[in-house]
């Protein structure tokens, strides 16, 4: 039957599930981060607090600021995914399976 | 996890078919589609008073909203506006499922659309499966090559009209026809555009089973009254084939004839059959297709159906519930808080530094002056006059300011002020006010509290 083509069809490793799940939800994170971040701040002003003579306009301020959220986030969500995958089992009953 | 997979990434996994089906919500989903993505790519080209009308301009830091210029300083009304769509969602998803995803969501729309591509380049589902089985040959490759030049164009289209949202986009098309476009425009226009490829051309209903957190949680806010896309189990069991002239009461059948058109069409692979699952998204494909047998067949409509879980067992569905008070209370009262604010909105911020340096100085005639730095903020778009006051000292009074101070629309005006008041009245620590008001409107006023500071007594 033609629906048995679908059946169970199209699973994603653990692998893929975990690599796509945390580059997604970082950015997401990243997205609501940097919009509070810079509705406060302006990268502009910022700047100055670096170097006095770095002259970064506003659109690479919002873009290096969003990229270092999405990092920072993926870092702390990749640790995450990785630390509760290779937790050890709860119980000998896991473990025999 | 109980299924072996491999653990390679790359596994190239069975793609889906969705076939292609007529009927009311099909025709409901073609018109949300048409909409929404109608909407998206019209916006950015509507003009209001000659600008665009709706430019996020982050380079200027302002928000352009019809009429309404929105500055850094409005943010709380976006963090209301966001937590408002939020709760919409909730009510919305409490009272009839999934709607979001089956009709509004991006993903989903994207997806359509590049379905529609997908069918008008390569055909009907079938003729899609056996194309890809097929090898290589030059009618394969013209077929997949003008797919390609559809999708990417589309992509490049829709990265183009989402950097429009960000710069004005008609002098973004004309920086593309000139081949000058700025490198953050290119990067952020690829970005979405292929973001829009990759995840409505390939991944798809992945992106729904996988990588979406409302579709994990959305099971949260439904209950038994909530509206769901269901198979009539009591109905349709026991299922099977049979030819149109059986009498299925005489044959021991259900009216459900097994012809698995439902599973063909959904656009996630799941077979609504099985009961509620995690991975429907609610685009009620298989109703078109099952109500499309039932007509053909003379079985009454509705085998498959939007119901309540409830009503599938013949119970009474209660649509004013509880928890739909709640929500909907909640919806007004954001939503009124967020309208009376914005109209209730000044146009003016004023700023009031004290100077650090000095606490105060003595003039001649027993005199103590103060010296502050105002930030006038216009975020009107016309230029404006206003008058600077100060109150709270007896008899004190500005010094180094204009009768009436003109800032620009959209402009910023820092200004060095001496405040002076009487010896006598201003020992100590004194608590002032300063008042900033329109000269053409009266009820554009603001007020800012500062100190005034004199010698101990």
């Amino acid at each position: 039957m033609i629906s048995e083509e679908y059946r169970g069809a199209k699973q994603w490793s653990r692998d893929k599930q975990a690599v796509f799940t945390v580059v997604w939800i970082s950015f997401l994170s990243a997205a609501i981060g940097s919009m509070v971040f810079f509705a406060l701040f302006d990268p502009v002003d910022l700047s100055v607090l670096f170097d006095q003579d770095l002259e970064i306009g506003r659109d690479a301020g919002y873009a290096a600021g969003f990229f270092f959220f999405w990092v920072l986030c993926a870092l702390c969500s990749a640790v995450t995914a990785f630390l509760v995958r290779t937790a050890p089992k709860r119980d000998a009953k896991h473990r025999q399976q | 996890m109980s299924t072996p997979q491999s653990a390679s990434m790359y596994e190239s996994a069975k793609k889906i078919y969705p076939r292609e089906i007529g009927g009311r919500f099909a025709n409901l989903s073609k018109i949300a589609t048409t909409m929404l993505l109608g909407l998206f790519y019209a916006v950015p080209w509507l003009m209001w008073d000659g600008r665009q009308a709706f430019l996020f301009d982050l380079p200027a830091r302002k928000f352009y909203l019809l009429g309404l210029t929105l500055w850094p300083q409005d943010f709380p009304y976006l963090a209301l506006l966001l937590i408002i769509a939020a709760l919409s969602l909730f009510f919305f998803t409490a009272l009839a499922g999934r709607l979001w995803c089956g009709f509004a969501c991006p993903q989903t729309v994207w997806t359509e659309a590049f379905i529609w591509i997908e069918h008008f380049t390569e055909g009907t589902r079938s003729q899609r499966m056996k194309l890809d089985k097929a090898p290589w040959s030059l009618s394969k490759f013209r077929k997949k090559a003008s797919k390609q030049f559809l999708w990417i164009t589309f992509s490049m289209w829709t990265g183009f009209t989402f950097v429009g949202y960000f710069a004005p986009i008609r002098e973004l098309g004309l920086d593309i026809l000139g081949f000058s476009v700025g490198g953050s425009t290119l990067f952020w226009g690829s970005f979405y555009g292929f973001a829009t490829y990759g995840n409505a051309g390939y991944m798809r209903e992945q992106v729904c089973k996988y990588m979406c957190p409302y579709a994990r949680f959305q099971s949260a806010m439904f209950d038994k009254d909530t509206l769901i896309i269901s198979y009539d189990e009591n109905r349709g069991e026991p299922r099977g084939g049979r030819k149109r002239s059986v009498d299925r009461k005489a044959a021991g059948l259900g009216d459900c004839i097994d012809c698995e058109l439902c599973v063909q069409v959904c656009p996630t692979g799941i077979d609504i059959r099985e009961g509620l699952q995690n991975e429907c998204i609610a685009c009620a494909a298989c109703i078109d297709a099952c109500d499309s047998i039932m007509d053909k067949m003379n079985y009454p409509r509705g085998l498959v159906r939007y119901t309540t879980e409830h009503s599938l067992h013949n119970e009474t569905t209660r649509v004013l519930r509880p928890r739909m008070f709640i929500y909907a209370a909640l919806l007004v009262i954001l939503c009124t808080t967020l309208i009376t604010s914005m109209a209730m909105r000044t146009p003016i911020i004023l700023d009031v530094i004290r100077d650090r340096n000095t606490l105060y100085r003595e003039l001649p005639n027993n005199m103590i002056e103060n010296i502050y730095t105002i930030k006038i903020i216009n975020q009107s778009n016309d230029a404006r006059a206003f008058i600077l006051s100060v109150s709270g000292v007896a008899g004190i009074t500005l010094d180094g300011i204009d009768d009436a101070v003109r800032v620009d629309g959209g402009g910023v005006m820092s200004l060095p002020i001496r405040a002076r008041a009487h010896r006598d009245s201003a020992y100590g620590v004194n608590e002032i006010e300063f008042g900033l008001a329109a000269l053409d409107d009266e009820s554009v006023k603001i007020s800012e509290d500062s100190r005034f500071l004199g010698p101990t007594p």
